[in-house]
């Protein structure tokens, strides 16, 4: 027992010229209470994580004509990717997708980092209006979605209402059922939605902006511009790469919204990946294609991811230097 | 350089007051440290000098201004932090230039200035490093520099050494008393260690509950104190303090011990009896006016020894004399065991009395 725990809790103690010569496997053997111990999570993991990318993979070389069972799916090699790479449509839906992510995560950054100051400093009702600014993040996204999509009814909707009222326009304007207007008025919908979060991420970050390097830069002359651009800002540069990151990735693979208030319509112009591998998968019955599709987001994901456990361990790595 | 003079300045949070009616002047290229325990109001003081705090009452004049409503950055004053406060993201250059910057100084100026303050420093090999990259030692050292690159008028410091390690402490206060030679600068130091504030200082101001107790030279703070919480704070080991009854027949007076001694005044202190109004006295003695004997002499009381702590070239003792600790230094030579029975001389001119009621030193009428 004394040697199990040893080798669980001081991995890294001075090894022994024996130990150098041992193999991987001896290693492993004289660690296996270790190994045993995480076994559980390893083999959920496995079930839930592994075995799904693996099959998505596997999927994603073979042609799955509707008119077969999916066991009888012919191997095709890499000619889905190049039927995806190929079409016009993909080329399409990308840039959309880009504009989607790009546009939602700028301005849910910039409103929550907005919203974070303004909260910062003591006011009267500061608490009632950080609540109020907590909702979009905490209801949820399908009734979300409807509500939005009742505010833009060209015949009911109540910003067109107010529009005309307020003499901006003549009519109701058309928001979601015209391909011009209605990926922006969902962009609009998704930084409603997402902004509360940037907002809570910022809020602990300034926070953490120490009380003393604020009253240094005022004596050092400093206006309040000036103090936020040189402590403030820098202090929330970590935070502020993980926010980004985390809403790109967020954005990159929403669905509900666009999904709920358009479909991908009209005349797919808001339609981005994920609606679109839905409607090959579950509306057309091409699970090749659409697992081809995935593929090529889960590496764009596995990017982002990179990045985003990268700037995770810097900051430790700053802190631990510090 | 510029004097600085606070008059009933008042710092209250609602029937809490931080900063009670406090006055003092800063002469011209004086160096005073504003001592106390935590929360006695030394830092609530100094921020308010720095402006970084709204007064609720009083005035502060800087130079011949009277600064009460002037923003930190126009006081002409140039602060330095507990924990250096040097901006993280910035280089050591770039900390020392950034005032400069923010009074949009000419480009070339500033590269003057920031490498005279350097070399001044010894820093000039770490301007390129940023922050996190120095020793304590050195960020203090860089903010020290921040602060000078400037030339304000006035110097103020919050407990700058407090987050050093004894050692650098040490060497740091003599290069800090350096810098204020040197420059001939005024200086405001706040500090909660009298050791600091005695060895650095010109000037102490002791204060605590908000209040300014005593403001004078470290020797006359250490010599006469005012009261029994200057006498206890200042001076390492602390002042020992005994309370005892005060008898008086004529002209003498007498210290009487319920352990069934009496301590016989000098005529001195006879009269300080006298002036008070009360018989509750403290009787307060500094360890190196203390004598020890093995046996009775005349003018000594018996005490007990409770410990005994050699440091090489002195031993402190603590010997417990009529229920109060009280300490005292010998010779290595001299040898105590515990709950020994010992006797102690008092130095007549050299002890304090105080009003048991009142805290108040007692004064010859």
């Amino acid at each position: 027992m004394s040697g199990v725990t040893e080798g669980a809790i001081f991995t890294d103690r001075p090894r022994t010229g024996a130990d150098k010569r041992a193999g991987l496997l001896s290693r492993m053997w004289k660690q296996r209470a270790d190994y045993l111990y995480v076994l559980p999570a390893l083999i959920v993991m496995m079930v839930v994580i592994a075995y799904p990318i693996y099959y998505t993979i596997d999927l994603s070389l073979f042609r799955t004509p509707a008119s077969l069972q999916l066991r009888d799916k012919i191997f095709i090699g890499l000619d889905n990717y190049t039927t995806i790479l190929s079409s016009a449509s993909f080329w399409k839906v990308t840039w959309q997708t880009l504009i989607w992510t790009f546009f939602s995560t700028l301005f849910a950054f910039l409103l929550g980092l907005g919203a974070a100051l303004a909260l910062h400093r003591e006011f009267v009702g500061r608490g009632l209006l950080r609540a109020l600014l907590l909702i979009p993040w905490v209801v949820s996204a399908v009734a979300a979605s409807y509500v939005w999509k009742w505010l833009y009814h060209s015949d009911f909707g109540a910003i067109g209402a107010m529009m005309v009222q307020l003499g901006l326009a003549d009519q109701p304007i058309n928001f979601v059922d015209n391909i011009n207007t209605a990926l922006p008025s969902l962009i609009v919908v998704n930084i409603w939605k997402e902004f509360s979060f940037a907002m809570i991420m910022l809020m602990a970050g300034l926070q953490t902006v120490p009380e003393q390097l604020l009253r240094a830069a005022k004596v050092d002359g400093a206006n309040a511009w000036q103090r936020f651009w040189h402590v403030t800002f820098p202090h929330l540069a970590g935070v502020s790469t993980v926010t980004i990151l985390l809403l790109m990735v967020a954005n990159f693979n929403s669905f509900i919204i666009p999904w709920i208030m358009t479909g991908g319509g009209p005349a797919g112009s808001t339609d981005i990946w994920i609606t679109q591998i839905y409607q090959l998968a579950f509306g057309r019955q091409r699970w090749g294609v659409a697992a081809a599709y995935s593929v090529l987001l889960f590496l764009i994901m596995m990017t982002l991811g990179y990045f985003y456990v990268r700037a995770l361990t810097q900051g430790d790595k700053e802190r631990a230097g510090a | 350089m510029a004097e600085i003079v606070l008059q009933h300045v008042m710092k209250n949070y609602g029937s809490l007051y931080a900063v009670n009616d406090v006055s003092l002047t800063v002469n011209d290229g004086e160096f005073v440290a504003l001592v106390g325990p935590s929360g006695c109001g030394k830092t609530t003081t100094l921020n308010l000098i720095a402006g970084l705090l709204p007064m609720s009452g009083g005035d502060i004049v800087i130079g011949d201004r009277l600064v009460n409503d002037l923003d930190p950055k126009d006081r002409d004053i140039a602060m330095v932090f507990q924990n250096y406060a040097l901006y993280p993201n910035k280089s050591v250059y770039k900390n020392l230039a950034f005032p400069l910057q923010m009074r949009k100084l000419p480009a070339e100026q500033i590269d003057r200035k920031v490498k005279e303050a350097a070399r001044l420093l010894d820093i000039t090999h770490l301007l390129e490093r940023k922050p996190r990259e120095l020793s304590g030692g050195q960020q203090q050292r860089v903010a020290l520099g921040r602060a000078l690159v400037r030339d304000p008028a006035v110097f103020l410091m919050d407990e700058p050494l407090s987050n050093l390690d004894a050692k650098l402490r040490v060497q740091m206060r003599s290069e800090i008393k350096r810098f204020h030679h040197n420059l001939n600068a005024t200086i405001v130091y706040v500090t909660h260690d009298q050791l600091e504030a005695v060895t650095m200082a010109d000037k102490m101001a002791v204060m605590n509950g908000g209040l300014l107790l005593q403001y004078d030279t470290p020797a006359n703070v250490f010599a006469n104190p005012v009261n029994t919480f200057v006498a206890s704070f200042v001076g390492s080991p602390a002042m020992s303090l005994i309370p005892l009854d005060a008898v008086t027949h004529g002209t003498e007076a007498s210290l009487r011990s319920p352990e069934g001694w009496d301590l016989p005044l000098s005529p001195l202190n006879a009269r300080k009896i006298a002036s008070s109004s009360t018989s509750k006295i403290i009787l307060g003695a500094r360890h190196s006016t203390l004598k020890l004997h093995k046996s009775e002499v005349p003018g000594s009381v018996p005490g007990k020894v409770y410990t005994v702590e050699p440091t090489g070239d002195i031993t402190f003792a603590q010997i417990f004399i009529n229920g109060a600790v009280v300490n005292i230094s010998v010779e290595p030579s001299v040898l105590l065991t515990p709950d020994e029975q010992v006797f102690i001389e008092f130095d007549q001119d050299r002890m304090h009395l105080f009003d048991a009621e009142t805290t108040m030193a007692l004064q010859a009428a």
